[in-house]
């Protein structure tokens, strides 16, 4: 009988210190694990993996879209630059509007009427003076003056481009209103040399919003093209 | 009753001053050993109460037992079974079933000598 109770004890006694060895290692290790790691079960670890990587392609994709629509969004810009340099676009803002027109005056005999109208140079001067006084932008009765827009006349009728102008001219321009009512009013300017001199009839206003029309007119290369910067043959 | 826990803290006592780790991907399998060792002692312990404890039994049973389950779910991991989960369900039952019967069975001694009667040999 004593030696059983011996042989139980002695028995479980050394299962136990077994036990307790492996126990103690599990936990070590164990802890040391989640030490490292979140308590997660593996399945649980790839869903997140595979979760984050979805997403991961997700942005990738809204990158990617993006960057497109940067790109997109920086040529639309430069196409509008263009455009409006070009006048090919509408544009807006404020400036000055000029009414000119024949002279009213009651011409005597021997008055040459030819004084007293307004002759396609004067339209030119007055256009050159805005474009110097910084006007970024000229339309003439509503039409837009274009990189290559000249004026001429047939007869006695004013053209600008091809198309025919007639009194009274009415000119807006877009630029700094001061700037440009300033340089056609200075002494010795075009008001004083051209209209007071022939009397014609002259308005300046100031307009804190004019609209100006696209350029309408043809734009054709038939002679020039593209060429590098450095030039040169 | 002294034995079995001084035996505990020995094995405790080493196992904490072991200067060597159970590698991270063997855990799962000591993890079943030690679920198998905790079956074999309360399997041990409940032979006992019941007058039918065999030490080299009781002993071969433990290290069978330990190595066996380890190296079954490694096995059932190698073949792509989840031996693992049986092995736990297994245990488990077992574990829980030795435990319930060792608590009815101190209870009945504990009854026992509560009404008079002498302990039988503890």
């Amino acid at each position: 009988m004593k030696i059983k109770v011996r042989s139980w004890q002695w028995g479980i006694g050394l299962v136990a210190a077994v036990l307790g060895l492996l126990i103690v290692l599990q936990l070590r290790t164990e802890l040391k694990i989640r030490a490292k790691l979140p308590t997660r079960q593996v399945n649980e670890l790839a869903q997140i993996l595979k979760n984050q990587q979805m997403r991961l392609a997700k942005y990738e994709s809204e990158i990617a879209t993006l960057r497109r629509q940067v790109s997109d969004y920086d040529r639309d810009r430069e196409i509008l630059r263009l455009k409006m340099a070009a006048g090919l676009t509408p544009l807006e803002g404020p400036g000055i509007r000029i009414t000119l027109s024949d002279s009213e005056k009651k011409l005597k005999e021997y008055e040459d009427p030819v004084f007293y109208i307004v002759h396609y140079d004067q339209l030119e001067l007055l256009i050159n003076e805005l474009w110097a006084a910084g006007a970024e932008a000229i339309a003439v009765n509503n039409y837009r003056l274009g990189s290559t827009t000249g004026f001429s006349c047939a007869g006695t009728t004013i053209l600008v481009d091809t198309r025919r102008l007639a009194p009274p001219y009415i000119i807006e321009a877009i630029g700094d209103p001061a700037n440009l009512k300033n340089a056609l009013l200075m002494p010795g300017g075009f008001v004083e040399q051209q209209i007071l001199s022939f009397n014609l009839k002259f308005i300046i206003e100031t307009v804190d919003r004019l609209w100006l029309p696209a350029y309408k007119g043809s734009i054709s290369f038939e002679h020039a093209t593209a060429a590098s910067e450095e030039g040169g043959n | 009753m002294l034995i079995p826990i001084i035996g505990a803290l020995i094995g405790i006592l080493i196992g904490w001053r072991l200067p060597f780790e159970i590698p991270v991907n063997l855990v799962k399998y000591t993890a079943i050993a030690i679920l198998a060792a905790l079956d074999a002692i309360m399997g041990g312990i409940r032979a006992q109460l019941g007058q039918k404890f065999l030490f080299s039994k009781f002993i071969s049973s433990f290290f069978a037992n330990t190595a066996l389950a380890a190296l079954l779910c490694y096995l059932g991991d190698l073949m792509g079974v989840d031996i693992y989960i049986g092995a736990v369900v297994a245990f488990s039952i077992r574990l829980f079933q030795n435990l319930s019967l060792i608590r009815e069975e101190l209870f009945d001694r504990f009854w026992w000598w509560r009404s008079g009667r002498s302990d039988k040999d503890m």
